[in-house]
């Protein structure tokens, strides 16, 4: 339960982050950026399993491949928030 | 500070807690010990099982390419060796130079039929004896640091010592002493399916993490030699009609600790007290039984039995692997007259997968495990990838241990050997669903890039290799923990 509250708070706040940014939201728009945080909460999870099983190198290499890799798909998915 | 700035930085804080719970829940989900399938919580509980049923298939997945033909028991590596240790001892002192120099001409007539058809068995037995000298010799060297492996090891082996061992030899033809104690006045079952159900769910309560009945084809009978009666050549005793197979895995901590800290025989125990409960129940019921375990107490070959009950596919390393424990199975079975419903066998895309993936073969320390792309050797009546034993066998009696007591790095390295948390589960349950074989695909790219892997000599002692584990030793086995040295 708590994790939803920590969910609708981080979105709620994440509102009025992208209306100072001057970004208008419609449904595709916050369906793509709900993705894109769900990929980002799974691979951060994921990496740290296998932390949890002692693969220490493996979870690093995850977290770090996913992560440049999730990067680059939010600073695309941004310019395409601004652009559109 | 503004209501607005409030609940953008509130937000902002959200987000960072929402990502640190999911690597706190992760972290948890990867160490939490229930995860160790077979072991957990839940011993037999339904969400430990893969869901088969979208997987039967009617023939199972191994490939039948001639006429099938019985495994003569010189074909077992233990059995040949036993028969070649037996004759050399035979001969005296000097027996082992004496055979060694005058080849395999100088052989007992069984033994020269299969030394002259493999050369290379014979050849290979004399360098593993000279691999187990040295084994010996070094052990002092490595006796402190895997002082608590190897009593370890030793407390589990200690029950399979001599004649006491559970469950007994068979003492007899299989017609007397399968049948020893069947309850003479036996209520009438109520059909196969209430059979195979009631079977099942006891072999649980044993002990057993998976359970499987399929009928016993003649071709999975060994022959040459029958527990009880000796060396005889003989037909399928007409009472074994099906074989309920089980599995349960090695304690996971050691088993990614192989070669050096893990030991066989911890299974092994406990598959033998399943099975020898089993045979004991399935008599007090009112029918035949007969146990089939290992080390090497078999008449049976269980991993095709497995396979045709559904349990798993045949993997690259000649070891079956199913969803739930991936290579980390092992195998019982016992042979009844009970009339029970068999299981179908299951496509779950493991030998594709094993097509492609061969770790095991870069991984095992003695170059034994085959790296074709796919199954190419006809042995038998089947096609499928070989194993060569007596280098398997050579790799046992090189590694840090005291004596050969097997070295299982190819299971411990397998991709499909991973615990039973949701990450393992979402790869098990997504892979065989793929018809495009992308999913295969990523996840072994995945595996060989993220993943450290020593690398086949490594895991042989100096100066072959360094004594490497393929995962770290759990603290309760590595000795400088407790002691000092």
């Amino acid at each position: 339960m708590s994790m939803g509250v920590l969910i609708a708070l981080f979105f709620t706040g994440l509102r009025y982050w992208l209306a100072d940014a001057s970004i208008t939201m419609n449904w595709w728009k916050w369906l793509i950026l709900s993705a894109w945080f769900l990929f980002l909460a799974i691979t951060v999870a994921a990496a740290f399993t296998l932390m949890g099983e002692g693969e220490w190198t493996a979870g690093k290499r995850f977290l770090l491949f996913f992560g440049i890799v999730l990067l680059l798909a939010g600073s695309g998915i941004w310019k395409l928030l601004k652009k559109v | 500070m503004h209501r607005r700035d409030f609940l953008k930085f509130t937000g902002l804080a959200s987000g960072t807690l929402v990502l640190g719970g999911a690597a706190a829940a992760g972290y948890m989900s990867g160490a939490d010990k229930t995860g160790n399938t077979g072991w957990g919580r839940a011993p037999y509980a339904k969400d430990q099982f893969f869901n088969r049923k979208p997987f039967f298939v009617t023939t199972p997945t191994y490939e039948k390419v001639g006429t099938p033909q019985r495994i003569q028991y010189l074909d077992n590596l233990f059995r040949r060796n036993g028969e070649l240790g037996m004759h050399i001892r035979s001969l005296g002192e000097g027996g082992l130079e004496s055979v060694k120099g005058e080849g395999i001409s100088s052989l007992p007539q069984e033994l020269k039929a299969y030394y002259t058809e493999h050369p290379s068995a014979f050849e290979e037995f004399f360098l593993t004896r000279e691999s187990a000298k040295q084994q010996r010799e070094r052990w002092p060297e490595h006796r402190n640091q895997y002082l608590l492996a190897e009593a370890w090891s030793k407390a589990h082996a200690s029950p399979l010592k001599g004649r006491e061992a559970y469950p007994p030899q068979p003492q007899g033809p299989p017609e007397e002493w399968d049948f020893e104690g069947v309850n003479p006045d036996p209520l009438k079952l109520k059909s196969p399916q209430h059979g195979s159900e009631l079977i099942k769910k006891i072999t649980h309560t044993f002990g057993a993490t998976l359970v499987g009945v399929t009928a016993i084809k003649e071709e999975w009978v060994y022959q040459g030699i029958l527990r009880g009666v000796g060396k005889t050549n003989f037909a399928k005793p007409a009472h074994w009609k099906n074989a309920i197979v089980f599995a349960i895995p090695h304690e996971w901590e050691s088993f990614y600790a192989n070669p050096t800290y893990g030991t066989s025989y911890e299974a092994y125990t406990m598959l033998r007290f399943i099975a020898g409960k089993l045979e004991t129940f399935i008599r007090e019921i009112g029918f035949s039984s007969r146990s089939h375990v290992p080390p090497n107490s078999y008449d049976l070959i269980i991993p095709p039995l497995a396979i045709d009950a559904g349990l798993g596919e045949q993997g690259r390393h000649g070891v079956v692997i199913t969803p739930e424990l991936g290579a980390n199975t092992r195998l019982a079975a016992v042979s009844t007259d009970m009339p029970l419903e068999p299981d179908k066998p299951v496509d779950l895309g493991i030998m594709k997968f094993c097509n492609k993936c061969k770790i095991c073969a870069e991984e095992c320390p003695s170059g034994a495990i085959s790296f074709d792309d796919k199954p190419t050797k006809v042995v038998r009546g089947y096609r499928r990838w070989c194993t060569d034993q007596d280098k398997c066998f050579k790799a046992w009696n090189q590694v840090a241990t005291s004596s050969a007591r097997g070295c299982r790095v190819c299971l411990a390295v397998c991709p499909y050997s991973r615990k039973n948390n949701w990450i393992h589960t979402f790869a098990r349950e997504l892979d065989p669903r793929d018809p495009t074989g992308f999913t295969a695909s990523t996840m072994l790219a995945m595996q060989k890039q993220f993943f450290d892997y020593p690398g086949g000599s490594q895991y042989l002692p100096p100066p072959d290799g360094n004594n490497k584990t393929y995962g770290k030793a759990p603290d309760w086995l590595r000795t400088e923990e407790w002691f000092d040295f």
